[in-house]
């Protein structure tokens, strides 16, 4: 299966490749990197609404930690 | 004068050269008693030294522009010949020399005769090199010497470094010129006496590149082996071989000549009222790997441990480059600049650095290390201001350089950030495992199961629900509020990625995963049902297909299915996945209460069934466009008016029909018409209460329009056109469209029907998720498998990217409507 670097884009093989889906190690810890700096997010906007029902049901959790 | 000398020497009798000899054999005794103090060892590196020794006076020459050839014989008695067309070894008598000996002779016969007569045109070398002839003459069985010069061929044979014959002129000439030829002494080096071609070429080939246009030779008359090195591009033409088939950033290496009187330096630092002409030498070259090579050279010698003119260079290097991105690129120069470091401006980079002085310090070990202080500072500011000046001139080479740079910081930063953080095991018990992980006790991992849990409140729910023996419960927080609680961010939080690490029990990163440490062989995603839901399970996904692909291959990852509806009828309990099981059950529940009506055809049963699946079908789709800005009532106004796909092709038909649905649908607007070329087909822009939609051949070809219209004509023979006459038990009604039909009918079945729709996992309790979701005799899990991993990419690519239109368009469109491993 011929796949591109999630990194660099370049073109590898998931076969006999250590570092699949990566093209080398490196790449491979920089996207770990990314995952473990919290760089992988999905944002969504939220309006006061959905803020006060967050802080109603979350903010104690939030304190604590 | 010269005549006399030449009769003096000539006629220097047999014993005078015996008496003398034995002065001489006590001069290079030392060389003899420990060999391995002058060249290194007497075994093999040795021996070929003797060879480096003979080509470097050579080579000297050529330095000094003298010399443009040199030629290395390997003879089949063993012995070997260095010879050059340099100007020949001075033949007349030394001028200090008390005893009237000729300069060739003091050469062969003095240990470090070489500063007596290497004036300033000449280089001296030191550690292992630059010994000189003498060394090479002690520890050869014989050695003679023919010197070319003045028109006159000399020649003198010595043994085991003693002269047995006078400098004699043999012959006339017009070349200039010193060959060398000598048996290394088996007495000293007994391990071999062998000359290797390969070794040899290897040296010579470092000395053809860092001896511009310098032709080197190498003969072995026992193979008929030869080889011929010169480069006119001198280091240019070696960063070229050395990133020969690399992908590179800039096409030519950059290249860097100059020659300055540089004051040496004092003790304390301060400049001193001596000079040294320092010649310096670069060539570079970016590629886009990652290794860093950069081989340096003092007076021709590969210092392989750098030294000075290294130091110098690397932190021009560094210099240049963050001034440059800070003062050209107009970045932000205090953050960017400050995350640059010396490494990243030298990742991907090959560079010869080569200078030549004349009084070079090798220090180190090996003495392969440049030790002459005041080389750093001259490198150091004559690489910067090339440098700057360079960059300047070249923006389009200097951008691309910089950017790799920048993007090599980044990376390090990034791994850096990865292994602090999977180095730290996170919050571990005393078990050693994650506190939030509620284990199981069964310690096989054939039969023990993970559950990594979205959300507190279900993580609760499951672990009371779990079966504890095989069992494990791990929760994740997904959704947080971001810092400026302006918005949730979903993601993986690191500390969640680090106790998942060890709640697997496999190693990550640097270290090979390890498969036979795995503590489960089920890792079960489970997720709410909903949007959030989805983008976590697609960044767990992404995760363990790039950070542990070895999970999925053994097949150990699985999706649960948690259901969306609980449909409870009297004391029973149904669980349904989706909106689609639900209308599927509902139709089946009534369908033997329900008549339609074809004029007098009464449709039920089976036929029925099969007629209102066909239905269902149709309305996803219909949706689906409802969704897009085109609204049922133009679309089944175009399917009346038999418009197909093919019609976009055909400009008259597009535009008497659309003129039709003008006529008909109230408040539409039909727009000009405009021919897309690509595609050979026209499109139109249709607007209704200021929604504007673009009708063309690829707008509806992506929305499944012509299935729609297929359905549509098929609903119509089975059912005719409505209005709908329909009966359900007793009761009569009549329904305007195909959608009403449906709601009536699945109404009707929802009488005497609890229905429950859950937001989230946390809304079951434990005994509902474990009989739903959990229990291994019930549910249906989801194996993750390789396949999946483009789909798992382009999700996962389309919920990073920046656009949230197209990531809400794609998640109406995939994760919450898709049957299989949806996201």
């Amino acid at each position: 299966m011929m796949i591109r670097c999630p990194i660099c884009g370049a073109l590898t093989t998931w076969q006999e490749n250590e570092n699949r889906p990566f093209c080398s190690q490196r790449c491979k810890l920089i996207d770990l990197g990314k995952w473990v700096s919290e760089e992988y997010k999905v944002v969504e906007p939220l309006d006061e609404k959905d803020k006060s029902t967050y802080d109603i049901c979350h903010l104690d959790e939030e304190n604590k930690q | 004068m010269e005549d006399n000398k030449e009769t003096q020497q000539n006629t220097v009798s047999v014993e005078d050269y015996t008496s003398d000899s034995i002065k001489m054999l006590k001069g290079l005794e030392p060389v003899r008693v420990r060999p391995a103090m002058y060249i290194g060892n007497t075994s093999i590196e040795g021996l070929h030294h003797l060879v480096y020794e003979l080509v470097d006076n050579s080579v000297d020459e050529a330095l000094n522009k003298c010399c443009t050839q040199i030629l290395i014989t390997i003879h089949i008695d063993g012995s070997c010949t260095v010879s050059d067309d340099g100007r020949g070894i001075p033949t007349e008598v030394h001028p200090d020399d008390k005893e009237g000996r000729s300069t060739v002779e003091v050469v062969l016969t003095e240990l470090h005769a070489g500063g007596k007569f290497h004036n300033q045109a000449y280089k001296v070398s030191g550690g292992l090199h630059g010994v000189g002839l003498s060394v090479v003459n002690a520890l050869s069985e014989w050695l003679e010497i023919e010197v070319r010069r003045d028109g006159k061929v000399y020649q003198q044979r010595y043994e085991r470094g003693q002269p047995v014959t006078p400098l004699t002129v043999v012959g006339k000439t017009k070349k200039t010129g010193t060959s060398v030829r000598f048996k290394p002494d088996s007495e000293i080096f007994v391990e071999t006496t062998d000359f290797h071609f390969d070794t040899l070429a290897s040296r010579i080939r470092e000395l053809a590149y860092l001896n511009k246009g310098l032709k080197l030779s190498i003969i072995d008359e026992k193979t008929n082996k030869k080889q011929e090195f010169v480069y006119d591009g001198g280091i240019v033409s070696l960063v070229e071989h050395k990133n020969a088939n690399k992908n590179l950033i800039h096409k030519d290496p950059i290249y860097f000549y100059t020659k300055k009187s540089v004051p040496i330096l004092k003790a304390d630092n301060s400049a001193s009222e001596e000079y040294d002409e320092v010649e310096l030498e670069i060539a570079l070259q970016y590629y886009d790997g990652y290794d860093e090579k950069i081989y340096t050279f003092a007076n021709n010698i590969n210092t392989r441990e750098g030294g000075m003119h290294l130091s110098g260079f690397k932190s021009a290097l560094t210099r240049a480059v963050k001034n440059y991105i800070t003062q050209m690129m107009k970045k932000d120069s205090k953050k960017d600049t400050e995350d640059i470091q010396g490494e990243d401006t030298r990742e991907g980079l090959t560079a010869v650095i080569s200078v030549n002085l004349q009084k070079p310090q090798f220090e180190g070990q090996t003495k392969m290390k440049l030790g002459n202080s005041y080389v750093e500072g001259f490198v150091s500011s004559e690489v910067y201001s090339f440098l700057s000046n360079y960059f300047q001139e070249n923006p389009s080479v200097a951008k691309a350089i910089c950017s790799k740079i920048m993007n090599a910081a980044k990376a390090r930063e990034a791994a850096k950030k990865a292994r602090e953080l999977t180095r730290r095991k996170g919050e571990i018990d005393v078990s050693g495992l994650p506190g939030k992980l509620a284990d199981c006790s069964e310690k096989d991992p054939a039969k023990s199961e993970l559950f990594i849990v979205e959300g507190d409140s279900a993580g609760g729910s499951a672990k009371q629900g779990r079966d504890r023996k095989t069992q494990a419960i791990l929760p994740l927080r997904g959704k947080v509020l971001n810092v400026e609680r302006t918005a949730f961010d979903k993601l993986l939080k690191s500390n969640e990625i680090t106790t998942m690490i060890s709640a697997l029990g496999t190693g990550i990163v640097e270290k090979k995963f390890d498969t036979s440490k795995i503590r489960y062989h089920k890792i079960i995603i489970m997720t709410d049902a909903d949007v959030d839901g989805a983008h976590i399970r697609t960044l767990l996904l992404t995760f363990f297909f790039r950070q542990m692909p070895e999970i999925i291959e053994k097949g150990y990852l699985y999706i649960a299915q948690p259901p969306l509806f609980r449909v409870k009828k009297g004391k029973t309990d149904t669980y349904l996945k989706n909106e689609a099981e639900l209308t599927k059950m509902l139709i089946k529940m009534s369908v033997e209460d329900v008549v339609l009506h074809k004029q007098t055809e009464e449709i039920k049963g089976d036929r029925l069934l099969s007629c209102l699946k066909k239905i269902t079908e149709y309305e996803k789709l219909i949706s689906a466009l409802d969704r897009k800005g085109l609204s049922r009532g133009l679309i089944e106004k175009m399917i009346e008016k038999s418009f197909k796909l093919d019609i976009f092709k055909d400009k008259d038909n597009l535009q008497k029909v659309l003129q039709l649905i003008e006529e008909e649908i109230p408040g539409i607007v039909v727009g000009e018409m405009t021919f897309d070329e690509e595609h050979e087909s026209y499109g139109v822009r249709i607007s209704r209460d200021n929604l504007d939609i673009d009708l063309s051949y690829r707008f509806l070809a992506s929305l499944n329009y012509e299935e729609i219209y297929k359905l549509n004509r098929e609903i119509e023979a089975l059912i005719g056109k409505p209005p709908y006459k329909v009966t359900i038990k007793s009761d009569t009604k009549e329904v305007s469209c195909s959608s009403e039909l449906l709601t009536v009918i699945t109404e009707a079945s929802k009488k005497g029907l609890t229905i429950q729709r859950y937001k989230g996992l946390g809304e079951m309790n434990p005994e509902q998720l474990w009989e739903t979701t959990m229990d291994p005799e019930k549910r249906t899990l989801l194996q993750v498998k390789i396949e999946d991993y483009m789909t798992t990419e382009e999700t996962f690519r389309i919920l990073m990217s920046k656009e949230t239109d197209k990531r809400k368009d794609f998640i109406i469109k995939h994760c919450l409507e898709a049957k299989n491993i949806d996201v």
